[in-house]
């Protein structure tokens, strides 16, 4: 019976598979640079990012005053102002062109503007004025003042219709009380927010990187060796996608771990998720990034062509999943982009499970799609090693046996050389 | 002789540029379809009609009444009524709406019995712009619906129209937002994104293109050409990219301010210099990391994260004062920075030049500092080791 079984095919291929893996684990750990990326940029990336963000909001931003009009009741609005969390008063301007010039020297980023008739206005019955001119370089900084002012003035209109109306209605004037509960991210705060839709895009940028630089290693070996690799396993094309899968599955157990557990925890983002079924998430996530990197790896040339390929790239896959523009105002095209890469679910669904205590039931489209990408991107890594890859590989050799240096020439060339 | 090894080496340059297809990728292509990648994106301008859900209990004529003014609000979309609690937290955990308005029952008989019921507005802050939005939506429905009641309150009692306004809101504010009054969200992030975009895409070809040299064994070749000059090897390889990073940079500037109508409130000539200042930064930058780091690997990687932090730590997104200090101080390290405060100054807030002054200066200073630390390059030009 064992004899039998030593000698299917499945098994042959599957100890084909094994052996491609064993290499992969042994090239990556040979190559200083492909380890930089799979263990240390996982490590040191979301904690520099973390620590970048983990202010989370916007205090005591500069602002200066111009009052002209000089009552207790202005005083008492800027004194407000003043305590609010957002806004600290840095000074009082004798004019708007003093106060523009503080602007302009960044100062201040924020002027409010009390007219000559502020209080005189309201002491009247009428509306009182005031103004708040926002630098609008940065929309956290617009965003802290505006809030700030609205809280202010309502609070204190909120005094001043009580007043009013006492008297008349015999009640306070606020009839319907309406509160806030922000859920998710409770502290509201920016890095809580973002970082979490950034922990699994580190984790599929580094893996593309470090498999593109993979292959870039072994191009050049292939260039050197006269189109052969002395170090790849001969195998059929399934067993070395698989074989490097597995590879791949292997040593981010810990990364995926840290990554998406630990980093959390350091920092106290939201960590509502439980971790199992994170960790059952990320399973898909990571075996359609990995297939995903062996179908882009095709247009690597070098090692070090990978910077210039994949590193911006991160930057439009934070885009694309919605971080900081939602999804649902994207048009098609970008929809179907987003849709097409593993980030986009995953990211979306760890942040409702970590932010909103989602479990994986309800995250079960998101878990889906993920398992669909994968078959998907097998097929395109197939496609590419075996239309693309191996194609080239065997015009190389055939290129070598007639010109031995034709492939070095070429590189030279390249160079700027002859 | 100069303008001999000048044009020699210029050639050479030339001539890798061509010959290798990646960099027209990079150079050219990449730039402009990142470029136009966001400003798609982003072309509404601003987050509006956020999907939301409500929750009405109570079911009266108010209740409804209030719903349907919700929806009619331009920041927020109720695309779903949920019969209770349970079910809206559920939506909001699968994604589906990213908050909820939750109206409570006996709204309208508390209300008229002056018992002071409590609406409340659940937002997801996991979607930060969006949550934002309907933060303003929501709170402006609630004082609305307070307020509707109190008028009508008051007018039945006698207080004249123009007493109820001043009653109700007495303080009116009016918030002014210089160079972008519609607080554009495209205005706002791909002025400062796509430079940086830019920025990090000149780092990388700078810094591969160097590094190329020291992996082919081919620098001592380079300096060559030169007269064993390192400063005119550089100015040979560089200067072809600047041309075309710089035909980039202005196209780009272009579409921004002609096509997609950026705030532009300065002589374009400002922007377009501040622009090739930016580009010769870069350049320089990246000279720079190779000086301190004569390494393929170790100067690329270099290069690579700076650019891609400089999307964080010069202050996009969270302003600069906001950052712990040493982030803060990070950030004036990188040339995006100084190119992003003149944007600042001089196209959205149309100030004097003399504020920008020290920006462009350092700008400047970025293309200097690489001539003072080219002998640790030259150094490692002529005996090139290459670790993979």
């Amino acid at each position: 019976m064992t004899e039998k079984i030593r000698h299917s095919r499945f098994f042959l291929w599957f100890i084909q598979v094994l052996r491609v893996c064993g290499r992969e684990l042994l090239l990556v750990f040979r190559d200083s640079g492909v380890v930089i990326f799979f263990l240390l940029l996982n490590a040191a990336y979301p904690v520099l990012y973390a620590l970048i963000y983990n202010p989370e909001v916007v205090r005591d931003e500069p602002v200066v005053v111009v009052d002209d009009n000089r009552t207790a009741m202005s005083r008492d609005l800027i004194r407000r102002m003043d305590a609010t969390q957002e806004v600290a008063i840095k000074g009082y301007a004798a004019n708007m062109e003093e106060a523009r010039d503080a602007m302009f020297r960044k100062d201040c980023y924020g002027i409010i503007y009390v007219p000559r008739d502020f209080a005189q206005c309201i002491e009247r019955g009428e509306q009182g004025h005031v103004s708040l001119y926002c630098d609008m370089s940065v929309m956290m900084r617009y965003k802290a003042l505006f809030t700030a002012l609205t809280n202010v003035t309502q609070a204190m209109g909120g005094d001043r219709l009580a007043a009013t109306v006492e008297p008349v209605l015999n009640m306070s004037g606020s009839i319907i009380e309406s509160r806030q509960v922000p859920i998710g991210n409770s502290a509201m705060g920016i890095a809580s927010a973002v970082l979490l839709f950034i922990l699994p895009l580190v984790l599929q940028q580094s893996m593309i990187l470090g498999i593109a630089m993979l292959h870039g290693g072994s191009i050049e070996r292939r260039r050197r060796n006269c189109g052969r690799d002395p170090m790849a396993i001969e195998a059929g094309v399934g067993a070395t996608i698989l074989g490097k899968m597995m590879c791949h599955q292997i040593i981010y157990v810990i990364p995926v771990i840290y990554v998406l557990h630990y980093v959390p925890l350091m920092f106290g983002f939201p960590q509502n998720g439980n971790i199992l079924q994170v960790m059952c998430l990320a399973v898909p996530f990571i075996i359609a990034v990995s297939l995903m990197g062996q179908t882009l790896q095709a247009f690597v040339n070098e090692r070090e062509s990978v910077f210039l390929l994949f590193v911006f790239s991160s930057v439009v896959f934070v885009f694309l999943t919605g971080a900081s523009w939602p999804r649902y105002l994207m048009s098609p095209l970008w929809w179907v982009v987003g849709d097409c890469v593993p980030a986009t679910w995953m990211s979306n669904a760890y942040v409702l499970m970590q932010s909103d205590g989602a479990t994986l039931a309800q995250v079960s489209h998101h878990y889906l799609m993920m398992w669909i990408q994968v078959p998907v991107m097998f097929v395109l890594a197939y496609m590419v090693e075996r239309f693309v890859n191996r194609r080239r590989y065997r015009s190389w050799i055939a290129a070598s046996e007639s010109n031995p240096s034709a492939l070095t020439r070429i590189d030279l060339a390249k160079n700027g050389v002859g | 002789m100069v303008l001999k090894y000048i044009g020699r080496s210029f050639k050479r340059g030339c001539i890798q540029l061509v010959r290798r297809p990646m960099y027209f990728l990079l150079i050219v292509i990449m730039p402009l379809l990142c470029c136009w990648f966001l400003m798609d994106l982003i072309k509404p301008g601003s987050v509006q009609r956020v999907p939301v859900g409500i929750v009405d209990l109570d079911n009266s004529i108010m209740s409804r009444q209030v719903s349907r003014t919700l929806g009619g609000f331009q920041q927020v979309n109720i695309t779903r009524r949920y019969n209770n609690f349970a079910e809206a937290r559920d939506a909001v955990q699968r994604g589906e709406v990213y908050g909820f308005f939750l109206i409570p029952d006996n709204l309208e008989e508390h209300a008229l019995g002056g018992r002071q019921p409590v609406v409340s507005y659940y937002v997801n802050y996991a979607y930060y712009a969006p949550a934002s939005m309907q933060y303003k939506g929501f709170k402006t429905m609630s004082l609305l619906a307070n307020g509707a009641i109190v008028q009508t309150a008051l007018r039945t009692v006698g207080v004249p129209n123009e007493k109820i306004a001043a009653a109700l809101q007495p303080y009116q504010t009016h918030v002014h937002m210089p160079g972008n009054p519609f607080i554009n969200y495209n205005y706002y992030l791909n002025s400062t994104f796509v430079p940086c975009f830019l920025s990090l895409f000149i780092l990388l070809v700078t810094a591969f293109s160097l590094g190329m040299e020291l992996k082919s064994g081919l620098s001592s070749q380079w300096l060559k050409t030169s007269g064993n000059s390192m400063f005119l090897a550089l100015i040979g390889k560089l200067v072809p990219q600047t041309v075309l990073f710089t035909a980039v940079g202005w196209f780009i500037q272009w579409m921004m301010y002609r096509c997609y109508d950026f705030p532009l409130n300065c002589n374009p000539w400002n922007m377009l210099i501040a622009m090739f200042l930016l580009v010769v930064a870069n350049q320089s930058f990246a000279v720079l990391m190779y000086c301190f780091v004569p390494n393929f690997r170790y100067g690329t990687m270099l290069c690579t994260l700076l650019g891609m932090v400089s999307f964080s730590f010069a202050g996009f997104s969270l302003p600069q004062e906001a950052m712990y200090p040493w982030v803060e101080a990070l950030g004036f390290v990188v040339p995006i920075k100084y190119y992003f405060l003149i944007m600042v100054d001089q196209a959205l807030n149309g100030i004097d030049l003399y504020y920008s002054r020290f920006y462009y200066a350092a700008l400047i200073g970025f293309t200097i500092l690489p001539m003072l630390l080219s002998w640790r390059l030259k150094k490692e030009c002529l005996n090139p080791v290459y670790v993979p």
